[in-house]
């Protein structure tokens, strides 16, 4: 995505065109046996017991 | 007289006596006594109009409350009480459809991160037109299976938290799931309900083909699809692609070697290959390097040794490539075909990794490699669900045929989260097997179903045809609470539980019974599920149903102990035991019930999406805030040890081992490892190997899988991408990313 929208548009004269800015990280987690490409389409139960998880030492 | 009255809604409509006339002889007609002659009912409904002018009463309500009030005044009481139930039971719809018309104007007006019934399921994108319009269907159906189907105290035990029964929007119309053979439904090609294919030539036709099957059958069930034996399935098309391609190589090296024409250089292809005998595949291409000595003309000896040298080796080569990229394509397209109206992707999964031919082999070896190069732009694809079949004597240990093809998988995993393990070798999934029968192996379906054992039918313990019908959880952090310490009690109370169950699921496989051949064209037209192509297009399904699992599950066992015994099994060896016989006497009571009715009745672990959240919820109303069991927002996972329990990863493994073996219906144990597994691949090697010791059925292991779509890092990523140094919304300019894409190949392209 090329930053052309108008509130970008400043910036951009501003500084050095730059790629992705606005991008989020992915973060694909494991629910239920399933994965799921992104938190943000947890139901809030699941996304608690996400938050929660420990690590398991070895 | 009164000319209008004024309704619920604050509408006003003209007053019709007739209307009350009418109620009253409904609630006469429904008791047997005190029956009315029209003159009675003129008589009690101009008494009513009196009183209603005189009291100048206009509302709905206060007209319904005179008329029972004069019916009691008038010796009618049996009648009055008819009355009020009627009133009664009327007002519990209008509330119902009221609350059905709340949940679809959240859908329609209410942005998905903001709806929790939009996200209820994570796959499915509850925002989009087709999304929407499922869960319209799903909330409509839920209401109609609620107040016109199920019996009362089901119903009622659903809805407040006793039981869960999942998919009940599809309570009327389908199964869950079912394993897939590819081979059987391939041969001689299979009709789609929307067009006929014919047997697959090739590996991107069986690819493809395979992709087709599932979608078709998803679109026929309501739970996920499964191909437990992709590798022994798919293993043909790359022989049919290999033995073209060796023809085709060797009739080209004798164009260019000999200057002849195709069409003679294709007649000395057939002549030196009929010499030889035998057909030729990857696995015999040795032993036909010996096959033209024998036969031929020896004047042709030397070209067709050098032709079959050069052709082997290009044949391999381009199988190989062709392979890969058809492996490529069906991750790409189980990612992105539709199902559902477009609202999902099918829920599929695939099992593999017991195929030794040098076919079965090349598949998987293509398949984990496509599956760590990831989608178009590197993304982990979501889709299939993979699992890797771990078997001593064929891929567990060092010299096993398929131990490279195991460690890839490993390797694969730990860059990926897939494939999960399955474990062959556990007792549980051993006492089926046969060597050389993929029938025999224990497959596991998305989230963890098993479907082998079949007291229906015990010569046909087998995974392919089958799958399961439908399965309902009980609450069992409830059932705790409710003891209150006394664990007789509790098994007193999970006793009665179970026996609800068990009513309900018969009542369901009673409705599923029913439907008709042509209910599902492609699971039962086409001879997916077993046995149904014995049967004619408008035969009842009953009789093969019954190979199917019906099936209990269970969320919130360390929930339940805590509220019981004051301490989950990961805290406590006497929790542990409990935490044993309560899981082994819901096993006892479904085998039982198995015995009893010879259908599948089997235990589950239950996969809780929905369910943790909606359980915790409820009990957390009802019960308050009780320290372990009702403070978080959902409820821990069938048998596991809590999330957020600190513990060392073999002792998890070791404390939820003995609950696969009493699970018969599925199960699967997660280890949460820390950083970039892939960097530390003998640790997540132990992880497995330590699983597949303590006779774990099927498990794998977690770890943080973040992307970095600007410059395509995958891997952990905190704060900063580690790769091209930006944080999270930030930018990277043109001339890092230039750097970055001489470095890495996997950098997607910006425009
Ligand atoms: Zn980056």
């Amino acid at each position: 995505m090329l930053l052309d929208t108008e509130k970008n548009s400043l910036k951009t004269r501003l500084s050095p065109r730059l790629i992705g800015e606005g991008t989020k990280f992915e973060r694909t987690r494991r629910i239920t046996g399933y994965l799921v490409g992104t938190l943000e389409r947890f139901n809030n139960a699941k996304r608690a017991e996400e938050r929660d998880r420990v690590k398991h030492g070895v | 007289m009164l000319s209008a009255i004024i309704k619920r809604n604050g509408t006003s409509v003209p007053f019709d006596s007739a209307k009350i006339l009418n109620a009253v002889n409904r609630a006469n007609k429904a008791v047997n006594a005190e029956e009315m002659s029209p003159t009675d009912l003129l008589f009690v409904t101009e008494k009513v109009c009196k009183r209603l002018e005189a009291e100048n009463l206009r509302h709905v309500e206060e007209i319904q409350d005179v008329v029972e009030d004069v019916l009691i005044k008038y010796g009618y009481a049996q009648t009055a009480k008819a009355y009020i139930l009627y009133r009664a039971e009327h007002a519990k719809i209008r509330e119902a459809e009221t609350y059905l018309m709340d949940i679809y104007k959240k859908l329609t007006w209410s942005p998905a991160q903001e709806e929790d019934i939009k996200r209820e399921n994570a796959n499915i994108d509850g925002d989009t037109a087709m999304g929407t319009m499922l869960k319209y269907g799903s909330e409509g159906s839920k209401f109609f299976i609620d107040n016109h189907i199920l019996p009362k105290d089901i119903s009622a035990a659903h809805s407040n938290g006793d039981i869960h029964i999942h998919d009940k929007d599809f309570y009327m119309l389908t199964e869950t799931c079912c394993q897939i053979d590819l081979i059987r439904l391939f041969k001689n090609g299979f009709f789609t309900g929307h067009g006929y294919l014919r047997e697959p030539n090739a590996i991107e036709s069986y690819s493809a083909l395979a992709c087709i099957a599932i979608q078709a059958n998803q679109n026929e069930m309501h739970g996920g699809q499964s191909v437990p034996n992709f590798d022994f399935a798919l293993a043909p098309g790359v022989r049919k692609t290999f033995v073209k391609e060796y023809h085709s190589a060797f009739a080209d090296y004798i164009q260019v070697k000999t200057e002849c024409s195709p069409g003679e250089a294709l007649a000395l292809e057939r002549k030196i290959y009929s010499a030889v005998g035998p057909e030729m595949d990857m696995g015999a291409r040795a032993e036909y390097a010996a096959g033209p000595e024998c036969a031929l003309d020896p004047d042709l000896l030397p070209l067709a040794r050098k032709a079959h040298a050069h052709a082997r080796d290009q044949a391999l080569r381009r199988t190989d490539r062709r392979t890969y990229q058809a492996m490529e394509a069906f991750i790409h397209n189980l990612n992105t075909m539709n199902s559902r109206a477009g609202a999902q992707v099918p829920f599929s999964s695939v099992n593999y990794g017991t195929d030794t031919s040098p076919e079965g082999r090349m598949v998987v070896k293509n398949l984990l490699l496509a599956t760590q190069a990831g989608l178009g732009r590197g993304e982990t694809s979501i889709f299939p669900v993979q699992i890797f079949k771990v078997k001593a004597g064929v891929s567990f240990n060092p010299g096993d045929p398929n131990h490279d093809l195991f460690k890839l998988a490993m390797e694969t995993s730990a860059r990926r989260l897939f494939p999960n393990f399955s474990f062959l070798d556990a007792p549980f999934n051993l006492q089926y097997y046969r060597p050389g029968d993929y029938n025999t192996e224990v497959a596991y379906m998305g989230c963890r179903t098993r479907v082998i054992g079949n007291v229906h039918d015990r010569s046909r313990e087998i995974t392919c045809g089958r799958g399961n019908l439908s399965f309902t959880s009980v609450n069992l952090p409830r059932l705790g609470l409710e003891a209150g310490g006394d664990i007789r009690k509790f098994h007193a109370l999970l006793d009665e539980r179970v026996d609800l169950v068990f009513r309900q699921l018969l009542h369901r496989f009673k409705i599923q019974s029913s439907k008709k051949v042509r209910n599902y064209p492609f699971l039962m037209g086409e001879g997916i599920w077993l046995d149904s192509d014995s049967l004619g297009w408008d035969d009842a399904i009953e009789e093969v149903l019954k190979h199917g699992t019906l099936t209990l599950g269970f969320i919130g066992l360390a929930e339940t102990l805590k509220a019981l015994v004051g301490a989950h099994h990961g805290e406590s060896a006497a929790a542990q035991e409990l935490g044993l016989e309560i899981v082994g006497r819901m096993r006892e009571r479904a085998d039982a019930e198995a015995r009893k009715t010879g259908l599948n009745f089997s235990l589950i672990a239950t996969p809780a999406e929905g369910l943790s959240g909606r359980f915790a919820a409820l009990d957390r109303k009802k019960y308050g805030l009780v320290p372990g069991v009702t403070d978080r927002p959902y409820y821990t996972n069938s048998f596991h040890v809590p999330v957020y329990f600190p513990i060392n990863a073999f002792r998890k493994i070791k404390l939820e081992a003995p609950y696969h073996a009493l699970t018969n219906a599925g199960h699967i144990t997660y280890v949460e490892l820390d950083g970039d597994p892939s960097k530390n691949l003998e640790a997540f090697e132990a992880v497995i190997r330590c699983m597949y010791e303590q006779g774990v059925g099927y498990g794998s292991v977690n770890h943080p899988l973040d992307r970095d779509p600007v410059c395509g890092y995958v891997g952990v990523i905190n704060e900063v991408c580690p790769r091209c140094g930006r944080r999270e919304g930030e930018g990277v300019s043109p001339e890092t990313l230039k750097t970055l894409r001489g470095k890495y190949a996997d950098v997607p392209p910006w425009k």
